[in-house]
């Protein structure tokens, strides 16, 4: 079944690599936190922020659940999930008033 | 089925083994047996809800009738709302999957058969438990500023039903704050907020059932192009159903932290947004619409080509209207709150978006009036009731595109207009097409035909008390009457076409009447269907009547569309179909075949866990509802030691013992070569 | 008959996977894809209420621990990673490797669900923030409130796993499918709290 597939799959010391990465991107996450009170970015500490949370979901997701292995089907069903869900809660915010991004 | 072999039990319980008596229905995992007490269990609570809906037109048969009291007016409403689509179109749209699904697509079964039982159970300990609030609930007047509960006490009063006291009494909508803590104190919204998670979360678990089922057993050659439409429209529920849940779970969440934990979210005093409950709700009650219409459609696109003995015109395009109307069915929601205060903007939106809607709509009932066109009609029950799904269904649609002139609409929020507008699409669409599907399937299900004569005399009953009650509302709307609301006084006029409704309502529960009784003496003396009598064009009909156990002695191979009907028919030269001399042949061996396997048919086995984890729910909901006392608290930690046990067990357990004698390469069959998939997917 | 083939395998076993996907596998990407709504509602209903100002009471950005709240992500967010290399060591059948693990992220877990009690009772018992204090104070706790569910959930359901693997021959490969879907549910968790990190916490703005 799956194991199948497992020739494709990173090797071990990719999954170290790629949690590093992982574990920079959150540390310039939280760094970026603390450049802001100082510095006031505005709008751009929001968009850098949302960018690499964005970053970080896309690495999980391909990687350690192998979607970018795995047959389309499977990510187009998860790709729909999350665009109808981003869809339609910004457009229940943004009717309820709501500035979604916001600099901080 | 003496199909069946006998297996070793390998797990630590013994399984259960009965196939006949009650226990073979409490521990089923046949999709067809789940799918009959669906149908069962949905069929009552119509009869519920129906005379909840004769209560209330009683109270309004006369200006200021004192039948009941507002607050039993209010409860009668809330439940009659709730009943008819949760617990009646909802579960009977279920019941057709269930039974059909496997069946259409050529399958022995759903691909989890478990998880399919636990959904039912789920299904109905929800709706015993929102029931049992008549027993055990509390719906307590709000006390005003000058303490006094005003004439909202659903106790008391002249003629009033005392059980209705505890019923409860915030429309199926509940609106908050309104059916938050402060306006409706008692227990009696909790069991609605909490009842309805447990029927949300079963038919979740069926969406997912439903859709690896379409797209993983389908039969070889069964691409998703040839399904039949009713198998296209359960695909698209089940995904409105996975996409939509969700939402109502949080909303409904939200709610009874509210009520039960002291959140404050929709609390007026404390700054809670009572729009965002209008919000929540209606983004799942938009799609929860078309969840309650496009089975009743796919019904229909299966029962007009039959009686009309041609395909379906236009298959892909009735197939991509379906699939389009649930796309489109996420984008429109705010149609329901025009009269809430929401942008212009967002008015305008909405508005585009619910015309829009009418586009792929349109689509379909052109396509169902082209296959009748030039057919050479066969004018029983099926087809009648039909027909009148898409008379009827047209006239709610077209009453729908005028709300959706936002102006216009203003005018018609709450009052009947409203009401009409949306019998006419789930009474004349979904109800009219369900009872399509009872007629055309009955001999599937029973082997044997239900009596015509009566069917249409139920048909003609129905069509006419629909009429005589619903129409008369429009004009009762748009003369300002108001929806929710148990009295209105005598010189506003309109007593007399209330008079017409009332009379209209009890003649639909005559036809319901008539429909039982047919119902039931033809299960047990109707006359034998045999394998086809409907000369059918799907591969359901393709297994003999009733059902066997195995659904399919040899799956079918499917080459077309229609598959069953090319193997009876060939095309002369002009195009017209002529039977092929060995068809009745054919039908003779499928039916010989269909109860005589050569070699036993392995099927998953019965299980108690199923029905076990179902009821750790209820108690941990009751358990919630009663948290502040001790006997709560351990109802809660029961409850969820009842689930977890049952979960280890199902865990623990196969879905299929072991084979005895056969094939030892059980385990590794799908990594032979003949179970490549057919073909890869392109849809 | 040439349509009705006999194809005495397909008469054996009907069931087969169309798309080649595992049923067990598909329906859980269909569920995960369908989690997107539940937690797309709970976030709305949060960044709704975060900093409506005029409230009473303190409100959650004000009172938020980044530092504390930096290393729990970061814990859970190793859980990945700990995930992914007990799947690679069960399909490489490497049954000790998928054990240790399979409890090294039960235990990462833990540690995660640790923190946030800690960290709710922090705000309940010494900033007197609770579930009724406001909405946003609301919003924030059912939450994250659920979020610590589905993760309580995920880290049941690895300390199963891994008492089954413990025993003789560990993990059969029927197991080791559930291992995998155990992983995508947690992998699931983990990048939801990715979401929730970003916008929750580092985010929030102050009350307006």
């Amino acid at each position: 079944m799956s194991t199948e597939h497992t020739t494709d799959h990173p090797t071990p010391s990719q999954y170290w690599k790629i949690a590093v990465v992982l574990a920079v991107l959150t540390a310039i996450e939280v760094s970026l936190f603390y450049i802001n009170r100082e510095l006031e970015l505005g709008p751009l500490n929001a968009v850098l922020l949302i960018s690499l949370a964005l970053l970080k979901f896309v690495i999980v997701v391909g990687w350690y659940m192998h979607l970018r292995f795995e047959k389309s089907l499977l990510s187009r069903f998860f790709t729909a999930g999350f665009l109808l869900a981003s869809g339609c809660y910004l457009v229940v915010l943004s009717a309820l008033g709501i500035v979604v991004i916001r600099g901080g | 089925m003496t199909a069946t072999a006998e297996r070793p039990q390998t797990t630590i319980f013994r399984r259960p083994r009965s196939t006949t008596g009650l226990w073979s229905w409490l521990t089923t995992v046949d999709h067809k047996r789940i799918g009959i007490m669906y149908g069962y269990a949905a069929f009552t609570f119509f009869i519920l809800g129906g005379v909840e809906a004769l209560l209330l037109r009683i109270q309004l048969t006369q200006a200021n009738s004192e039948f009941l009291t507002a607050g039993a007016y209010n409860a009668l409403f809330t439940m009659h709302g709730t009943t008819m689509i949760f617990l009646f179109v909802m579960p009977v749209s279920s019941a057709f999957m269930n039974y059909l699904l496997p069946l259409l697509i050529g399958a022995r079964d759903v691909a989890f058969p478990r998880l399919n039982a636990l959904s039912w159970w789920i299904f109905v300990f929800g709706g015993i438990f929102l029931y049992s609030t008549f027993f055990f609930g509390t719906s307590l007047p709000p006390v005003g500023a000058d303490g006094v509960s005003g004439n909202l006490a659903a106790g008391g009063g002249p003629g009033s039903f005392n059980f209705l006291a505890s019923s409860p009494d915030g429309g199926w909508f509940s609106y908050q704050p309104n059916a938050g803590p402060l306006y409706s104190p008692g227990t009696a919204m909790d069991y609605w907020a909490l009842g309805l998670q447990m029927l949300g979360l079963a038919s979740l678990v069926s969406a997912i059932n439903f859709i690896v089922t379409v797209f993983n057993m389908r039969a070889l050659g069964m691409r998703l192009l040839r399904m039949p439409v009713f198998a296209w429209m359960t695909t698209v529920v089940a995904f409105l159903l996975l996409f939509s849940l969700p939402i109502i779970a949080v909303a409904l969440f939200m709610v009874a932290f509210d009520r039960q934990f002291g959140t404050v979210f929709f609390a007026p005093t404390g700054g809670g947004d009572p729009i965002l409950w209008q919000h929540l709700f209606w983004l799942f009650g938009h799609p929860e619409v078309y969840i309650l219409v496009l089975p009743a459609m796919g019904i229909v696109s299966e029962v007009l080509p039959v009686f009309s003995r041609k395909p379906l015109f236009g298959y892909s395009a009735v197939v991509f209207a379906g699939a389009a109307i649930g796309f489109l069915g996420f984008g429109v929601w705010a149609h329901h709150m025009f009269a809430s205060g929401i942008t212009p903007v967002a008015q305008a939106a909405f508005g585009l978006a619910t015309m829009i809607i009418a586009i792929p709509t349109g689509i379909k009932i052109f396509n169902w009036m082209g296959t009748m066109w030039g057919g050479r009609l066969k004018l029983n029950t099926p087809l009648l009731f039909a027909m009148g799904f898409v008379g009827m269904f047209t006239i709610g649609g077209l009453s729908g595109v005028t709300h959706s002139v936002v102006p216009s609409d203003w005018q018609q929020t709450d009052t009947y207009y409203i009401v009409a507008h949306f019998h006419y699409v789930l009474f004349g669409g979904a109800v009219f097409g369900l009872f399509a599907g009872l007629y055309y399937w009955f001999p599937k299900l029973t082997g044997r035909l239900m009596n015509d004569r009566w069917g249409k005399f139920h048909f003609w009953l129905m069509f006419i008390g629909f009429n005589l009650t619903f129409a008369p509302m429009h004009w009762l709307g748009l003369q300002g009457m108001v929806r929710r609301t148990w009295k209105y006084a005598p010189e506003t006029g309109l007593e007399p076409w209330n008079v017409a409704v009332t009379v209209g309502a009890f003649i639909i529960a005559l036809s319901i009447a008539v429909f039982m009784v047919n119902w039931w003496t033809s299960r047990r003396r109707g006359p034998k269907s045999g394998i086809d009598p409907w000369d059918a064009r799907t591969v359901e009909w393709m297994t003999p009547s009733p059902t066997p156990e195995h659904n399919f002695t040899e799956p079918p191979v499917v080459t077309r569309l229609d598959h069953f009907w090319h193997l009876k028919y060939d095309e002369d030269e002009e195009g017209r179909p002529v039977r092929r001399p060995d068809a009745d042949q054919l039908l003779e061996r499928l039916e010989y075949e269909g109860y005589n396997p050569k070699s036993p048919i392995h099927l998953p086995n019965p299980s108690y866990f199923p029905l076990t984890t179902a009821i750790g729910l209820p108690l941990i909901f009751y358990g919630i509802i009663y948290h502040t006392s001790s006997w709560g608290k351990a109802l809660i930690v029961l409850g969820a030691l009842v689930m977890l046990a049952s979960l280890i067990g199902w865990g623990m357990e196969p879905v299929e013992e072991p084979h005895v004698s056969h094939d030892q390469d059980h385990d590794d069959h799908r990594n032979s070569a003949d179970f490549e998939p057919a073909e890869p997917e392109d849809v | 008959m040439s349509e009705l083939a006999h194809d005495t395998a397909v008469s054996d076993h009907g069931e087969h996977e169309s798309t080649g996907i595992e049923n067990r596998k598909l329906g859980m990407w269909v569920f995960l894809s369908s989690e997107f709504l539940f937690f797309g509602a709970l976030i709305t209903n949060y960044l709704l209420y975060s900093n409506r100002g005029g409230f009473e009471g303190v409100y959650p950005s004000e009172i938020y621990d980044i530092p504390f709240t930096s290393v729990s992500s970061f814990v859970l967010l190793m859980s990945s990673l700990t995930m992914v290399l007990a799947h690679n060591a069960q399909s490489r059948h490497d049954q000790n490797g998928a054990r240790t693990w399979l409890f090294a992220t039960a235990s990462l877990g833990a540690v995660f669900l640790g923190g946030q009690v800690f960290e709710f009772t922090e705000f309940i018992v010494i900033y007197d923030m609770t579930l009724s204090t406001n909405p946003a104070a609301s919003a924030f706790f059912v939450l994250t409130g659920f979020h610590g569910a589905h993760v309580a959930i995920g880290v049941i359901m690895l300390l199963s796993l891994w008492g089954m693997s413990r025993r003789r021959g560990g993990l059969s490969d029927r197991q080791g499918l559930n291992l995998e879907l155990v992983g995508l549910y947690w992998h699931f968790v983990d990048i939801i709290w990715i979401v929730i990190f970003t916008v929750v916490y580092l985010l929030s703005a102050p009350p307006t």
